[in-house]
């Protein structure tokens, strides 16, 4: 069998498969809405694990990591840093929400943040930002699917219909186990991903150049310099740096669909506890980097998309059996995150932005047909997207990580501080996010400032929080004791 | 318990975001890791070790 025959049949079983065990909770049982939306409140620590390290792992730290480590060498180095600080923000937030979420029956951030603030204005404010976000964040899984299918399989399917196969199978396992698939499904991919990352950052480095320690001496050789900020960069300084982890550590747990998968835990220790575990799973973010340093001395000459830096240096090294392992792992890296982005998304838009203006009076029942519904109708808007616009929502994919970041003092502040309010919430929010659309549509990120090249969503945070904590403090206090102590999670008494 | 509760959090904060400030060089290498990615590999095992002090401080006295 040829190659291409070989990589694609592999990639087809994983496409296939994975699509299998995740509509097989919906058709088992009938999943009641619930169930559906939040996995009936019921996961324990291993379901729990894979749906909040599911989604971190996606197609940026399968295809990106590498492909930043190609063309930009240190500025990388601040993906290994970030997301193990935000799960220190995750161990306090996470166990804090998700009992809120339980004892109120919400489901989404929005939901969330309706109730803290006692304000239905800020509720769909909330979702209308996060889909805003999150749409382009589907788009951009989507489009990396699209990509890695059409080069795993040597060119023989091409992206589009590579697109519109395995996001149908996505959109209808979605819509009919909801996030019991996106779990199941998860704990597939995170396997296989792995499997892959460890296996090929293990070989290649030591298979061109004997040792790791022997890949950065060519490295420090070949380009001097590469290994210390700024690297290829001009910007992407100490400052730079140090800004953008405060920021990504920050905003992390900011995306709306995280704040859905807390509420899915059995109870606030199971999320606790997989808050000290998850910094560990990050080393594996170590291997898709060395392969990129890899790629960069190996392949000749330089590739014009450096997020195929990964795939071209597994073409290269090994023949098609190869080439589908990766195929299948990098597709359900987009495929999986891309699940739980589609149902977050349709449940923000179909309960707090048309439920809570155009839509109120809906029954339940209807708004659980309808967010099914609309669970389909926005893979195609997705589709749509990628298609016939791929470059429309790059400025707002730009702005996802600092404009999700926002959501920082709402929800942090919302949940522990007494005296946060909506008037303060609402000033803060609307100062940071205008603050991210301007620079982002200026090209002021990163944004010098005294010498310094700041992460300009960075700035926009503590724009953000100076406003909502000074604006708060001037008005009232607008939160009676009643709601702060519904609100507030019970602290343990003291031993 | 509060006050190293506090310290324990911001810690691994300090060592990654405050470190790059020092550790921006190449050389020496560790384990054969230029130094900058070295440290901030650190300030993963770092975070994993003040994350499980946290976990056991807080669950201390709980029946499991």
């Amino acid at each position: 069998m040829s190659n291409a025959s070989v990589a694609l049949i592999i990639i087809a079983i994983f496409i296939m498969g994975s699509a299998a065990v995740g509509i097989a909770p919906g058709l088992r049982e009938k999943l009641s809405f619930e169930q559906w939306a939040v996995g009936g409140r019921n996961f324990g620590r291993g379901m729990n694990w894979f749906i909040l390290a599911g989604e971190i792992y996606t197609a940026f730290a399968f295809m990106g990591a590498a492909g930043w480590a190609y063309s930009k060498g240190a500025p990388v180095f601040y993906a290994l840093g970030y997301g193990c600080l935000a799960y220190i923000v995750g161990y306090y937030l996470l166990p804090a929400m998700s009992p809120i979420g339980r004892r109120f029956g919400l489901m989404t951030q929005a939901d969330l943040v309706e109730h803290i603030y006692d304000s239905r204005v800020l509720g769909v404010l909330t979702a209308a930002i996060g889909v805003c976000f999150m749409l382009p964040y589907l788009q951009l899984q989507l489009t990396g699917l699209g990509l890695i299918i059409e080069t795993c399989s040597y060119g023989v399917i091409p992206r589009t219909t590579a697109m519109i196969i395995a996001f149908g199978l996505v959109a209808t396992f979605v819509s009919v186990s909801g996030l019991k698939g996106v779990a199941a499904t998860a704990i597939i991919k995170d396997i296989v991903m792995i499997v892959a990352v460890v296996y090929f950052g293990v070989y290649l480095p030591v298979h061109y150049f004997g040792s790791y320690g022997g890949l950065f001496e060519a490295v420090d050789k070949a380009k001097p310099g590469l290994l210390m900020l700024p690297g290829a960069t001009k910007n992407m300084d100490v400052s730079w740096m140090m800004s953008t982890i405060a920021l990504t550590s920050l905003g992390f747990y900011m995306w709306p669909h995280l704040t859905a998968n807390s509420f899915s835990a059995r109870n606030p220790d199971v999320l606790k506890h997989n808050a000290v575990y998850l910094p560990l799973y990050q080393i594996c973010l170590l291997f898709p980097i060395l392969i990129g340093f890899t790629a960069l001395l190996v392949i000749q000459p330089t590739l014009k998309t450096p997020d195929m830096a990964f795939m071209m240096l597994v073409q290269k090294s090994f023949p098609g059996w190869a080439l589908g392992m990766v195929g299948g792992a990098g597709a359900l890296a987009c495929m999986i995150p891309a699940a739980d982005l589609l149902l977050a998304t349709s449940m923000v838009f179909t309960r707090n932005v048309y439920g809570r203006t155009a839509g109120t009076g809906t029954s339940p029942a209807a708004m659980a047909r309808l967010t099914k519904g609309v669970v389909l109708g926005l893979a195609v808007v997705a589709l749509m997207l990628c298609i016939f616009s791929p470059g429309m929502l790059v400025n707002l994919l730009l702005t996802g990580y600092s404009g999700v970041s926002q959501f920082f003092p709402l929800l942090v502040l919302g949940v522990f501080w007494k005296r946060a309010n909506k008037i303060g919430a609402f000033c803060g929010l609307a100062v940071g996010e205008f603050l991210v659309f301007y620079t982002m549509l200026n090209k002021l990120d990163p944004l010098p400032v005294a010498g310094m090249n700041l992460n300009a969503g960075f700035i926009a945070l503590v724009a953000n929080m100076l406003v909502f904590v000074v604006v708060s403090l001037l008005v009232a206090p607008q939160r009676s004791e009643s709601v702060y102590l519904s609100t507030h999670p019970v602290e343990p008494a003291a031993h | 318990m509060r006050t190293l509760k506090i310290f324990l959090t911001l810690l691994p904060f300090a060592w990654t975001i405050g470190g790059v400030a020092f550790a921006n060089r190449i050389r020496p290498f560790v384990l054969g890791l230029p130094f900058l990615m070295f440290w901030i590999l650190s300030g993963i095992l770092l975070a994993f070790l003040c994350l499980t002090a946290m976990y056991k401080i807080d669950t201390h006295g709980q029946k499991h």
